[in-house]
């Protein structure tokens, strides 16, 4: 047993939070690093003590309905951002976190946690969503494909079918016959254009044909007759140099602005704008919509993670993405991309 | 264009500027399919719009409520339309374009070969509910 006490003691002692236990609001015990952080920072247990109490008196306030939550009163800890240093160059960000250990004797702790670590392990949680979600965007992508493709392709080549029975048939009259070859023609001309526009909605031929430029502009003029919203697209961009990776984050790129813009912005107007300059190439997508607050959409939400996705994706190309916006003016998305002149 | 085609344009700009002055509908508009090789459905004839938006929208076929009336044949409403955002299969370019809240559509048969050659839309902006009874009204005007 005083084997055990005294693993106890030394985790107490090497563990990378610093733990101090008051008992009356007075220091009894702190482990090794607490007692470094005090000497280190001339951090007054006091201090933290009345940080504490101010929070735990605002928890236990009934200023707004959740006072009887039972959510928040099973919460047993509670944890307090606070920054230590911070007139020092490198302010350090800690977690305070009060437990109560003994209450009618009035025995507590404080933690201080490194916030470092935990951002850390948040940064690992947010990229095991965006891959989670990447996945699902692939599977939903598929479930699209083949619900297009069973709904209007299949269904438009069994109505051709049903009407070339009816021909073989045979005991037509002459204007009949016209009329059923005109109607077979018609689901076929249909038919038709809903296979370009899907294999368009995949992957654009035109990109690998005809360059960037063409690409964005047959993009807009499908997007412009979907929706009625003016989508311009100007440039003076040669686009052959470019390498293919490079074209198609740019293509993505203008396609989900445009696709943002429409669904959210309730834009008018959208405009695209390709310039190649010496040294970098840059794509710009402006509208006239209703804008966002940009930094509260720059986190995972749960539902989309277009923003975050865009950027992601420019940066591991080596350019720059940044995303202008205000509530009421519009948004603004540039990617720039450096080139290399041969 | 011929005289034909010419008289029949009137008619259609006359039919739905009629629709529009006897009822309360904030909007009417009609789509036509082209007899060109492209066959695009496009709202050629409206009254009540708010802009000149629509010219743009090429309508696709079992997309939003006038693509499900040319996919299907037979009308079809909905009420509470600006929940619906671009890409939804429920989003309806010319519900967005002219703000409507509300919209009812019937299709255009061809006597002949019946087929599926125009959607009459109506609807409103400021939340009235359309429903069967709205579709039956509009097709009334079109047997005429």
């Amino acid at each position: 047993m005083l084997e055990t006490k005294d693993w106890i003691k030394r985790y107490f002692d090497e563990a990378t939070d610093a733990v101090m236990i008051f008992k009356d609001d007075e220091l009894v015990v702190a482990n090794q690093i607490a007692q470094d952080l005090q000497t280190e920072l001339n951090l007054d247990p006091a201090y933290l003590i009345e940080v504490a109490d101010a929070s735990v008196k605002q928890k236990f306030t009934p200023t707004d309905n959740c006072f009887s939550c039972s959510i928040r009163n099973s919460m047993q800890e509670i944890s307090i951002p606070i920054t230590l240093a911070s007139d020092m160059p490198h302010p350090l960000n800690y977690f305070l976190v009060y437990h109560v250990i003994d209450a009618t004797d009035h025995v507590f702790s404080l933690t201080l946690k490194n916030r470092g670590t935990i951002e850390r392990l948040d940064q690992l949680a947010q990229q095991r969503q965006l891959n989670q979600y990447v996945n699902r965007a692939h599977e939903e992508e598929r479930k699209h494909i083949s619900e297009d493709l069973h709904d209007s392709i299949a269904q438009g080549v069994y109505s051709a079918i049903m009407g070339i029975r009816r021909l073989a048939e045979g005991e037509l009259a002459d204007h009949d016959i016209r009329h059923i070859t005109q109607v077979i023609e018609g689901q076929l001309t249909d038919t038709l254009a809903e296979v370009k526009g899907m294999a368009l909605d995949i992957r654009p031929s035109v990109l690998d044909n005809f360059g960037l430029l063409p690409a964005l502009r047959v993009l807009a003029k499908r997007l412009e007759e979907n929706s009625g919203t003016a989508i311009l697209v100007t440039g003076n961009a040669n686009t052959d140099n470019l390498s293919t990776d490079v074209q198609s984050v740019l293509y993505r790129i203008a396609q989900e602005s445009i696709n943002n813009a429409l669904k959210h912005a309730k834009a008018t107007e959208i405009d695209v704008l390709l310039v190649a300059h010496e040294h970098f190439i840059n794509l710009e997508v402006m509208d006239d919509g209703s804008g966002f607050d940009v930094p509260s959409h720059q986190q995972f939400n749960g539902r989309s993670l277009g923003l975050m996705n865009m950027n992601e994706r420019v940066k591991a190309l080596n350019g720059a993405f940044s995303i202008r916006s205000h509530p009421g003016n519009g948004t603004t998305v540039t990617a720039k991309f450096p080139v290399t002149t041969s | 264009m011929t005289l034909a085609d010419h008289d029949g344009q009137l008619n259609y700009q006359e039919l739905v500027n009629h629709i529009y002055q006897t009822n309360t509908f904030d909007f009417v508009g009609l789509a036509l399919k082209s007899d060109d090789f492209s066959r695009n459905i496009k709202w050629y004839f409206v009254a009540g719009n708010q802009s000149e938006q629509f010219r743009k929208i090429v309508l696709r076929s079992g997309i939003g409520i006038a693509g499900l009336v040319v996919r299907t044949g037979k009308p079809f409403w909905k009420n509470q339309l600006q929940c619906y955002s671009f890409a939804d299969a429920m989003y309806t370019p010319i519900a967005r374009v002219e703000s409507l809240t509300s919209a009812a559509a019937v299709p255009l048969v061809d006597s002949v070969t019946r087929q599926v050659n125009g959607v009459l839309l109506a609807g409103y902006r400021h939340d009235e509910k359309v429903s069967e009874q709205t579709t039956r009204r509009l097709s009334q005007y079109l047997r005429q």
